[in-house]
């Protein structure tokens, strides 16, 4: 199985960074990239056939990201309290608004989620992420809409950027 | 900054917490590794006719005929069945039993993979493995390109189900409860499990290839249809590409796998055999496998049935190369086992003429 190993090599890293944005925990990301590795192992006849076998996979791992375990989202919930918003005047400010977004990120509807990381981390335009999620585009647009409304409520950081500008 | 950049921003922020590829690739290649060789127990001896009734349009025999060929392995042996020993004079290449029978396929030719392993046990039940086997096949009929898997699933209750196809919904298979889903454009097509009454559930999967497409009515109706006609016990066998006979002391054949006429990255005949040998109460010691890429490597080492032979050690686990075994490729086995048994193996090798 040279071919599956080369193709695991050079697809893994990707993945894993994948997985870790859609999931938000190394660990997380790990075991579904491990269970996806394992899936594509044992279907590999199939897939190398594929026309773009790496698309395949990243495929495999959106859908294990948004049918795996119940447990899941309980998981996935970060322990601390979102901050009310970030102080322009601190000096971590930048670190800080990224902070916040990263816990509002973690509260998506995993659907919504995968939405805003295929579109702003893969960059994706919308009919491959309709394609990636079996769903029409208009249904990704709307995932999209209500995730950027979900993450800019209450969001700091237009006031941010404001008082930036006012320095 | 607006809010997209930000959330770009957060992204590639958190790009150095992505886990480290060689630590999950180790691991999958553990589970990869576990899943085909960790055993608990017994496999007993097969017996009973084989008939796996395919497509009417063409019908790719999965099975061999007449209880004279009866394999030397078979199922998971139920407590009667777990006293039975191997027999002793396997014929050429006996047909492998797998341990439930698919009665109806969509209609085309089918290429195949099937596995039959173990995978250990839970705690609840030391008896009984965790894997039942897998029926992996495609189908293509009329340029359409259908995919199928069926698994015994005994750890997995249907009501404990997750879908890559989407929720699921209530559906009843031959009087078992069951969940189903699908999705006809999107990865998964049609997904099935129905509860086994044994406890676990048998999971149905049918979609359209790569490249190709299908109705979702199709798939369901494939699906359910399949789900339908699954049989217990498995009467159905396998061919292999090549057989093994008069197992030495207490050694066993633990686990296989099939395939044939898939789309193998490998070069080689069209079927691929592979067995995992041993006492089956432990790791199987020795495997045995067709479906190797790559050249021979090692030192010439003694003939075996007359074919040439590469011997290889990579610090105590041994292989031996047989070349030219089966239509043209080797076959190697492979274990941390002294060369001996490796070549006593190799002399037990039934090759096809």
């Amino acid at each position: 199985m040279a071919d599956y190993d080369d193709f695991a090599r050079a697809q893994l890293p990707r993945l894993l960074r994948y997985a870790t944005m859609l999931t938000g925990e190394r660990e997380q990301a790990a075991d579904l990239v491990q269970d996806v590795l394992v899936k594509v192992y044992r279907h590999w006849s199939r897939i190398s056939g594929a026309d773009h076998p790496d698309r395949y996979v990243l495929r495999m791992v959106t859908n294990g990201y948004l049918s795996w375990r119940h447990s899941w989202s309980a998981r996935v919930i970060p322990s601390g309290d979102v901050p009310d918003e970030a102080r322009a005047d601190d000096f971590a400010s930048d670190h800080a608004a990224r902070e916040d977004m990263w816990q509002r990120l973690a509260r998506l509807p995993k659907r919504q989620r995968a939405v805003v990381v295929l579109r702003y981390y893969e960059q994706l335009p919308d009919p491959e992420i309709a394609g990636l999620l079996g769903c029409a585009q208009a249904t990704v647009r709307a995932h999209a809409h209500k995730a950027l409304a979900a993450l800019r409520n209450g969001l700091a950081i237009e006031q941010m950027a404001e008082a930036r500008e006012t320095r | 900054m607006n809010i997209e950049n930000l959330i770009k921003d957060t992204f590639a922020a958190r790009e150095h917490d992505a886990p480290d590829s060689d630590a999950v690739l180790a691991a999958a290649r553990q589970r990869i590794d576990s899943r085909r060789s960790g055993l608990s127990r017994p496999f007993a001896v097969a017996a009973g006719a084989t008939v796996l009734t395919l497509g009417a349009v063409t019908a790719v025999v999965l099975n061999r005929p007449g209880p004279a060929e009866q394999p030397q392995i078979a199922a998971p042996a139920n407590a009667s069945q777990s006293s039975q020993t191997p027999t002793s004079a396997a014929p050429a290449a006996a047909g492998l039993q797998m341990p439930y029978s698919l009665g109806w396929l969509p209609p085309g030719a089918v290429a195949y993979q099937v596995h039959r392993i173990n995978v250990g046990s839970s705690a609840a039940k030391p008896d009984v493995p965790l894997y039942g086997g897998e029926y992996m096949l495609t189908v293509t009929a009329n340029g359409q390109v259908l995919e199928v898997d069926v698994q015994q699933m005994r750890m997995v209750s249907a009501d404990r189900a997750t879908f890559k196809s989407g929720p699921g919904q209530s559906v009843t298979i031959n009087g078992q409860p069951g969940v189903e889903s699908s999705v006809s454009t999107g990865p998964g097509g049609y997904e099935l499990y129905v509860a086994h009454p044994d406890g676990g559930s048998m999971y149905v999967n049918v979609n359209a290839a790569p490249g190709s497409t299908a109705p979702a009515q199709q798939l369901i109706e494939a699906g359910r249809r399949i789900a339908e006609n699954i049989s217990f016990p498995g009467t159905t066998t396998v061919t292999p590409a090549y057989g093994l006979r008069d197992l030495p002391n207490g050694m066993r054949i633990c686990a296989f796998d099939v395939t044939q006429g898939m789309n193998r990255p490998l070069s080689g005949p069209g079927t691929s055999t592979s067995y995992r040998l041993g006492t089956c109460t432990v790791q199987p010691s020795i495997n045995v496998n067709s479906a190797v890429g790559g050249n021979p490597t090692g030192t010439p080492g003694q003939p075996v049935q007359g074919h040439e032979t590469r011997s290889v050690d990579e610090n105590g686990y041994r292989q031996l190369w047989v070349l030219d075994a089966v239509d043209g490729a080797p076959i190697v086995i492979a274990g941390r086992v002294p060369e001996t048994d490796l070549y006593d193996i190799a002399n037990r090798l039934v090759l096809p003429h």
